[in-house]
């Protein structure tokens, strides 16, 4: 089974690719580090019950999980991933912006 | 002429199968229809009377807390995190064993609607359409309520009040388009409805507006309503004014501020006003608007049928002041749908999208799925009406 994969690129900050490695468990589970609800809403009060389920096993009593299961978990971790990165982009972003902002005012 | 049935349906079949996904907002709705195929639609105008049935209309709604409002990223993710399980759910209840085979088209709404959630849905609806092979249409939500109204009700060609969380729109079909007579200048109804019950912490369960109708049922004030700024403009409309007046007297009420005037006796101290008064009185300034700006367009295209729809189109008040004015107007005459059909719902996608792809109008490239936020009602061409 090949592993999906993701691939960034931009003018400004080049190429990246993004790689599954299936041995970790960031690639092993459904809930992301980053795809939860919000804080705002937990704060106030809301119970999560729109959580992903959880990985499916095969019937056969492998303990494997299902070929579906297993793709939706490499993407959970690949989605992780490229939040990540794309947050930085966006902080770094805006640090340029702050900057920007203030050398005018000096200005 | 118009052909309802330039695309026959798939394997010789006499009937056509829709699949609709919606999730404009914070509803996920699927929903599986039938159309008859029918000689006679080959000629005329019977966009409003396909015989549709209901083959299944799962919804599932998004709900926060008292005093909060649905943030599009925690929406979109309910809309992920749920849509295989309602399509699933919709399937076995439509008896669909082969979606490949028994499915003529997948509908999806294309906006307009939160960004974040229409993009969780139609990822959904792309994968369906690869995964089984079967062609894409992109609805407009607004058309979708519309053409569901119509064959629900039969109504032919009335003036379309449409007003929900989003929306709210008084509309007229002509040429091929439904053209919008009137609008709001600023927020729509429903949010306004919402903005009101965060503020006193109605329940979001099942809806605000339905609690906010229920409270004003129980207002033991109804002779003497707290005056608001009622603002109509022309066919056009405004809230946000209404909105920020009946908060500060929210506010007030719920923090029991006794210098306010219009809450509470100063000489007594006494309490004038309760919280079912000011939803009454604000339902009531509401709707006084939307059936002024309403009889405005009836007037206009010379019409006395007005067909309601979008999610606050179930309230029972708004349906009976609509009906009064249209009684007054030449014997005229107000169509509505109950919750099933006005609140988001996939079986309205599945309509609409029938009836587009009916017409040959489908997906040919999946760079035409791209979902859109801001998708007027009429800037969609209707090729499936005279």
């Amino acid at each position: 089974m090949s592993l999906p994969s993701a691939l960034y690129n931009s003018k400004t900050f080049g190429e990246k690719k993004f790689e599954v490695d299936p041995s970790k468990p960031q690639y092993q589970t459904t809930n992301g580090a980053t795809t939860g609800p919000s804080e705002h809403v937990l704060n106030a009060g809301q119970v999560d019950i729109d959580r992903p389920s959880e990985p499916k096993l095969k019937e056969d009593n492998s303990n494997q999980v299902t070929y579906l299961s297993n793709l939706r978990c490499q993407l959970t971790g690949l989605q992780d991933d490229i939040n990540v990165f794309l947050t930085e982009k966006m902080e770094l972003a805006k640090g340029k912006k702050i900057k920007v902002a203030s050398n005018k005012d000096t200005d | 002429m118009v052909n309802l049935n330039k695309i026959p349906p798939k394997n010789g079949r006499k009937y056509y199968v829709a699949l609709g996904l919606e999730g404009s907002a914070n509803k996920l709705g699927v929903g599986v229809i039938k159309h008859p195929f029918l000689e006679n639609h080959e000629s005329g105008d019977l966009s409003h009377d396909c015989g549709v049935e209901i083959l299944s209309n799962i919804r599932d709604t998004y709900i926060t807390p008292p005093g909060e409002g649905f943030l599009p990223r925690d929406t979109a993710r309910h809309h992920r995190n749920w849509c295989v399980r309602i399509i699933k759910k919709a399937l076995i209840e439509a008896q669909i064993k082969d979606p490949g085979l028994d499915i003529d088209v997948i509908c999806f709404t294309k906006g307009p609607g939160m960004g974040a959630p229409l993009h969780s849905v139609v990822i959904a609806a792309r994968t369906c359409s690869l995964l089984w092979e079967v062609p894409l249409v992109g609805v407009n939500h607004c058309v979708g309520h519309i053409e569901m109204g119509r064959e629900i009700t039969k109504a032919e060609n009335p003036v379309v009040l449409y007003v929900s969380g989003g929306n709210t729109q008084v509309i007229a079909y002509s040429e091929n388009r439904y053209r919008i007579f009137g609008e709001t200048l600023d927020i729509a109804i429903g949010n306004c409805l919402d903005r009101f019950a965060r503020t006193l912490r109605i329940p979001n369960n099942p809806s605000p507006g339905y609690n906010i109708e229920q409270l004003a049922k129980k207002s033991t004030h109804k002779d003497s309503l707290v005056l608001l700024p009622y603002t109509v403009k022309g066919m056009d409309l405004s809230m946000s004014g209404i909105l920020a007046y009946v908060d500060i007297l929210a506010k007030d009420l719920f923090r029991g501020n006794k210098k306010n005037k219009v809450l509470f006796d100063q000489k007594t101290g006494e309490q004038k006003v309760t919280v079912e008064d000011l939803c009454y009185s604000l339902q009531e300034n509401l709707f006084a608007m939307l059936v002024e700006i309403t009889e405005r367009a009836m007037a206009h295209v010379n019409s006395n049928v007005v067909l309601i729809v979008g999610g606050v189109g179930c309230n029972v008040r708004l349906q009976e002041m609509m009906g009064t004015m249209c009684r007054d107007r030449a014997d005229g005459k107000v169509h509505a749908t109950d919750d099933r059909f006005c609140i988001d719902n996939g079986v309205m996608i599945a309509q609409a999208g029938l009836l587009q792809y009916r017409m040959g109008d489908i997906v040919t490239d999946l760079n035409e799925t791209v979902v859109q936020q801001k998708f007027r009602t009429d800037e969609v061409y209707v090729s499936w009406r005279e």
